[in-house]
């Protein structure tokens, strides 16, 4: 019995006639192509099976102005994909064997699958904070694990090396290190006498609570009780 | 010879259930080339799954069509759990391939009773749809649904089949099978069937190979090619699987591959019944695909072969789910069977080609 596999290359947009060529060259099938709109341009992916394994070639960051060679001329029955993705992308595929020039499907927004959605951006934004979340927690777990080697000159040191610079350029030295501080301590903000939020009172918390539909409000409810538990826990620590 | 003209067929057809045109250049009564146009229906339901989340996709992935419902749920948790690695219990396996096997006997059933009305064999129709009722009505007492099953989740199925309901199905399917056999019969071995469909619409086993074609239409040149003998799932339970062939590469061909599917369907759940172990219908699936991770996967619905791919943002949505449905991968086959046929001819050759433009419009 064949077994099934799947894999996962990249390759570049010059070879993806190439490719096709070598792949029916060895007997393989067309399967599929399909695209994906990301950040960084569309990325176009192309399968093709053989004995069970489907391999998946990844195209990756079509931008707009590149030109993706066709390939109805060695799988005919890749037309379908081309002029769904020409539609639904704007991508630009040249000689297409049945090309239908944009009226494949009929639709009422142009490229409509390169529309970021809402929370399409909100997904994307959250992966980027936590991709940064972790690059920062490695970092501190690094610089923590690593002796305290890079401290940096002392105030002395640094004095001393500006009393060796000329004068007008020392002067110059002192003036931005001045302005450095200044704005450091500006940025930093003083620690409150009180919570800077004092947040609403329980009577309005409840009744914006009861402006919201039940299955929302249980779960608001829900987690004031948590949070209030947390805090008397916190308290009682 | 006369000058070539071009007759438009479709979309609106009384033997086109779903909205396919093509653009037919005739020349006398020969057709010389077909160009296929769909995009009349097309709903966008890829893009949804960026405002759903993974578990909920499910239910719109099964929307994509009546006809091939349980398919899609099938292939759309399958595709999902490979981008999560999850692992789905035997039992929910097994379950999910009795039930989609019987969506295969009920989608042949409905198309056998098109078919058979095409040909103006209208009792046919009337036979073939009444035992799709005894389908349905299996669905309905295993799922609550009759189309839309809602059944399957992403870690395995909502709900479970008793002992019962398992010996009501191969009851059913027992009865079934002895009235389809005797409507199968009549229908191959019946001279105006053969009249209209023997030596129709011909592809030959090489066009299918280079044509990368799928599913009954394939199978029907000689091409040997079927998702369900990979054997993974339950299919890799059973004591044998070999994909119905014929030669003839004709209309005829076609009607016999689809109705012989319809026994073999029967016979896979006839035996996973009764290998049906016991254990869980469901993993417990947390957390979010990664940022990137990339999945896909092929299903044999009952018009053939369907892809699917997947991948992840790190949120609960999905970045991209894709499907490339049977449908598409033939509609450059179905241009080669329609040249050279006669113009009379093209409804018959169509409708043994089952399109679903449903499916493949998304």
């Amino acid at each position: 019995m064949t077994t099934f596999e799947q894999t996962f290359e990249e390759t570049p947009l010059a070879q993806v006639h190439e490719l096709a060529a070598s792949r029916l060259a060895d007997g393989w099938r067309y399967v599929q192509i399909l695209a994906v709109n990301t950040e960084n341009g569309i990325d176009l992916v192309y399968s093709y099976m053989k004995d069970g394994l489907l391999a998946n070639f990844n195209v990756a960051g079509v931008q707009k102005g590149d030109t993706v060679p066709s390939i109805t001329d060695l799988y005919l029955e890749a037309f379908v994909c081309e002029n769904e993705i020409h539609d639904l992308f704007d991508v630009d595929i040249s000689n297409i064997a049945i090309d239908f020039g944009g009226m494949f499907y009929q639709l009422a927004e142009k490229a409509p699958m390169t529309v970021v959605s809402p929370e399409q951006l909100a997904a994307r934004e959250k992966a980027k904070k936590i991709a940064a979340a972790k690059a920062a927690k490695e970092a501190a777990a690094k610089a923590e694990a690593a002796p305290a080697l890079a401290t940096g000159p002392t105030e002395e040191e640094i004095q001393a090396k500006i009393a060796g610079l000329d004068p007008e350029k020392a002067a110059k030295v002192r003036a931005a290190m001045e302005a450095k501080a200044k704005k450091a301590a500006a940025a930093t903000p003083a620690a409150p006498a009180e919570p800077a939020k004092t947040g609403l009172t329980e009577e309005e918390i409840q009744a914006k609570v009861a402006c919201l539909d039940p299955e929302k409000a249980a779960k608001v409810r829900a987690a004031l009780e948590a949070k209030a538990k947390k805090a008397a826990e916190g308290k009682g620590e | 010879m006369s000058k070539a003209t071009i007759i438009p067929f479709g979309p609106q057809h009384p033997v086109l259930p779903e909205p396919l045109h093509l653009d037919l250049v005739v020349q006398d009564e020969t057709v010389v080339d077909c160009i296929p146009q769909i995009g009349f229906v097309h709903r966008g339901l890829e893009k949804l799954v960026e405002t759903r989340d993974y578990n909920q996709f499910i239910y719109i992935a099964e929307r994509i069509c009546g006809i091939c419902a349980m398919g899609h749920s099938l292939g759309y948790a399958e595709t999902v759990e490979s981008l999560m690695g999850v692992e789905v219990p035997k039992r929910a396996e097994y379950l999910r391939v009795i039930w989609h096997e019987l969506s295969r006997v009920h989608s042949h059933l409905l198309w056998l009773g098109l078919a058979a009305d095409a040909f103006g064999f209208e009792s046919m129709f009337m036979h073939c749809w009444r035992l799709r009722e005894r389908v349905l009505d299996l669905f309905e007492k295993t799922t609550g649904g009759r189309v839309i099953l809602s059944v399957v989740k992403v870690g395995g199925v909502v709900r479970d089949i008793d002992a019962t309901q398992m010996a009501e199905i191969v009851s059913v399917l027992d009865g079934l099978k002895d009235e389809y056999t005797q409507i199968m019969n009549t229908l191959l071995t019946d001279t105006s069937v053969k009249n209209r469909t023997v030596g129709v619409g011909y592809l030959s086993a090489e066009d299918a190979t280079a044509l990368s074609m799928v599913g009954p239409f394939a199978r029907a040149s000689n091409l040997a090619y079927d998702v369900r003998s990979f054997g993974r799932g339950a299919y890799g339970d059973l004591s044998e699987f070999a994909p119905i062939t014929d030669t003839a590469g004709d209309c005829f061909a076609r009607v016999k591959v689809r109705c012989l599917e319809v026994l073999q369907s029967i016979e896979i759940i006839k035996e996973l019944a009764a290998k049906m172990p016991a254990g869980d219908i469901a993993v417990d699936v947390k957390g979010a695909p990664a940022d990137g991770a990339q999945a896909s996967n092929v299903l044999e619905q009952p018009r053939g072969e369907c892809y699917y791919y997947a991948r992840g943002n790190g949120s609960k949505n999905l970045e991209r789910m894709r499907m490339r449905t049977p449908t598409s991968q033939n509609l450059a086959g179905m241009t080669v069977a329609l040249k050279g046929c006669d113009l009379a001819d093209v409804n018959m050759i169509i409708l043994t080609i089952d399109p679903c433009i449903s499916c493949t419009e998304r």
